[in-house]
């Protein structure tokens, strides 16, 4: 796996000093144009509400302020409440996919499990073939009752065929089978050379498949879509509040009102829901430095073949 | 390989399949649960759903509904609607899949010959980002551009003396928007698996170009690209096994749901949710859904078929 991250190749390059900078100067605009959209509406979210209604968006704000922020955070439990809805989600949901995929992508990377190709046939045709949204939807709400639940949100979303062959490919090629042989003279059984063994040496696939889980989850907002009404707006994650923004901005901007005192205060609407898009990504934002090498890993597996 | 006569395993070998066994079970469970329960609902297809209130799901489906053999699948092809949300999906998907190849291979090309390795670090991650932002995020950033009275393009529009176009009512640019916006998130995510690729192929070939005078057009036609043409053909493979499939969100959350832009934005996964959420008609989301699942299944076997016969390392399966 080492290897794989080995991509110097300076000396065959076959561009020339001033090619490799017309090259990098493309390669910074393309970022540039990458970043370009979550950078306006940063820099929206930092200009106040009569500038943006006398100019409209813009990078550079005419008046900066940071009134939507402090809005958001002091009217209503809404930003909170939904804020906490999406990290329950997604750690539960993690944590759970992992404890179920784990188990089932080492079994099958031991030759002696009985039923490797049974198991493999019975992963693989969900990948091929699904019953489509309305039987999934029907099962779910009428025969497990996940509708307005916490779990219509985490369990749909748990397990991946993908993720627990990848972890199976990694199991295999970097556990060797003479350690866990070795175990089993020690009489260690599979499921303790599992937690003991495999686990350990194994923890950058399993890191890289929590990360991106971490991120479907936090990114997730179908399922609230589908199986939480409007009436328990209580369960909705932060994705789902940015969805129903305007209804989400109207209830706000009726409490600051009531905070204010006053009738006609001038909450900045526009503002907030950019900012509320802020709020939304910066988690990931924050995160994606220290994860961008799991994700490598991940991506690079995953295109590897057997 | 294993021994597959009971009778010749120990007892701790016996113990050990058994727990072997057991550490599947969660995951068995859950796929039984959320992938093969829902199989059953294929039969919505081929019924008039008629549910009875108060009766279970099985038997309004099974007993209460009539069998009505292929008349949903007809009715699809026959109503103008949703047949051209089929054709929408084809064609969204079809240039998805080419410009992405294109789009993402040369990047990968062009950004494997950078000299400064840190400066290709950068570029991957810079441009993988926006694939681990939702739609929904990525629907207000476009909301900031193309807002008609705010949005920065009118405001640019009329700073230039042209007219302000209303975006979400004009159906004519958004097939362009929406092949700009799927290039913009995944093109990061299939650049970096290209780029792994390249640097797995033997560095003694371009060596070997470098030494015979090879310029960069040769090396990349007579090396990079057949080496790369077993990742490529995996990629493709696996996407023409979705073809009927299409990202909720982009054609949903990104056009604001606007009427206006129906026409052009409406593909299978919208069609099917809007006549399950607000018609309550079952049986023909329900065909449109198992038309997508047995399409993309037929042709992801299909394609894997034909690459096996052109180049057997190429193949999928």
């Amino acid at each position: 796996m080492k290897k794989n991250r080995k991509y110097v190749m300076t000396q065959e390059s076959s561009l020339g000093k001033g090619a490799n900078i017309v090259v990098i100067i493309f390669f910074t605009l393309i970022m540039v144009l990458a970043f370009m959209p979550v950078l306006l509406v940063f820099m929206v979210s930092l200009t106040s509400e009569k500038s943006i209604a006398e100019y409209g968006f813009s990078f550079i704000p005419h008046e900066f302020s940071l009134d939507s922020y402090y809005y958001l955070f002091r009217t209503g439990s809404t930003l909170p409440r939904a804020f906490l809805n999406s990290v329950i989600i997604t750690v539960s949901g993690t944590a759970l996919g992992l404890v179920i995929m784990c188990p089932c992508a080492y079994a099958l990377s031991r030759k002696e499990f009985a039923h490797i190709k049974a198991l493999m046939v019975f992963l693989l045709i969900p990948m091929l073939f699904s019953g489509g949204l309305v039987s999934s939807y029907m099962v779910n709400t009428q025969i497990l009752h996940l509708k307005n639940t916490y779990l219509a949100l985490i369990l749909p979303g748990m397990c991946s065929t993908w993720y627990i062959m990848i972890m199976r490919n990694y199991f295999r090629m970097s556990v060797p089978d003479s350690l866990i042989e070795a175990g089993k003279l020690e009489g260690v059984s599979p499921f303790q050379s599992f937690l003991l063994i495999v686990l350990p040496i194994c923890r950058p696939v399993v890191i890289t498949v929590a990360v991106f889980q971490i991120f479907a989850y936090w990114n997730s907002w179908y399922p609230a879509l589908i199986y939480i009404d409007s009436n328990h707006s209580e369960l909705y994650p932060l994705q789902y509040v940015l969805v129903n923004i305007d209804r989400t901005v109207q209830a706000m901007t009726r409490d600051a009102a009531k905070v204010a005192g006053a009738v006609n205060v001038n909450v900045p609407g526009t503002a907030m829901k950019m900012t509320l898009v802020v709020i939304t990504i910066l988690p990931i934002m924050l995160l994606f430095p220290f994860f961008q090498k799991f994700l490598r890993t991940g991506l690079t597996i995953g295109a590897v073949k057997e | 390989m294993a021994k597959r006569s009971h009778g010749s395993l120990s007892a701790s070998a016996r113990k050990e399949r058994r727990q072997l066994n057991i550490m599947t079970l969660p995951a068995v469970i859950w796929y039984g649960l959320f992938c093969y329960l829902p199989l059953f609902g294929i039969a919505f297809a081929f019924k008039d759903f008629t549910p009875v209130p108060g009766r279970s799901l099985f038997e309004n489906l099974f007993i209460n509904s009539p069998w009505v053999g292929l008349r949903n699948f007809s009715y699809l092809f026959r109503n103008p609607l949703s047949r051209s949300v089929i054709l929408n999906t084809l064609f969204y998907n079809s240039i998805f899949i080419v410009a992405g190849i294109v789009v993402s291979v040369s990047l990968a090309i062009l950004l494997s010959e950078v000299h400064q390795k840190k400066f290709r670090a950068l570029v991957q991650m810079t441009l993988v980002l926006p694939y681990f932002i939702s739609w929904v995020v990525i629907a207000y950033c476009v909301y900031a551009f193309l807002s008609t009275d705010l949005g920065l393009i009118n405001h640019i529009l009329t700073a230039l003396g042209a007219d302000p176009v209303q975006w979400y009512q004009s159906p004519e640019s958004w097939r362009g928007i929406l092949i700009v916006l799927e290039i913009w998130k995944t093109t990061g995510y299939t650049m970096i698996i290209y780029l792994c690729s390249i640097t797995n192929i033997d560095r003694t070939l371009y060596e070997a170009a470098a030494l015979d005078g090879a310029t960069f057009l040769q090396r990349v036609r007579f090396i990079t690209l057949p080496q790369l043409r077993p990742t490529i053909a995996t990629l493709f493979i696996l996407s023409i096994g979705s073809i009927m499939s299409s990202d909720f969100g982009l054609f949903y959350q990104v056009p604001m749901d606007s009427g206006a832009l129906q026409e052009v934005t409406q593909t299978l996964d919208v069609y099917v949710y809007k006549s399950l959420m607000y018609e309550a008609n079952f049986s023909y989301s329900s065909a449109a859904a198992f038309l997508q699942s047995s399409v993309g299944c037929i042709l992801l076997v299909i394609s894997n078929i034909i690459t096996r016969r052109i180049d057997k390392d190429s193949a999928l399966i």
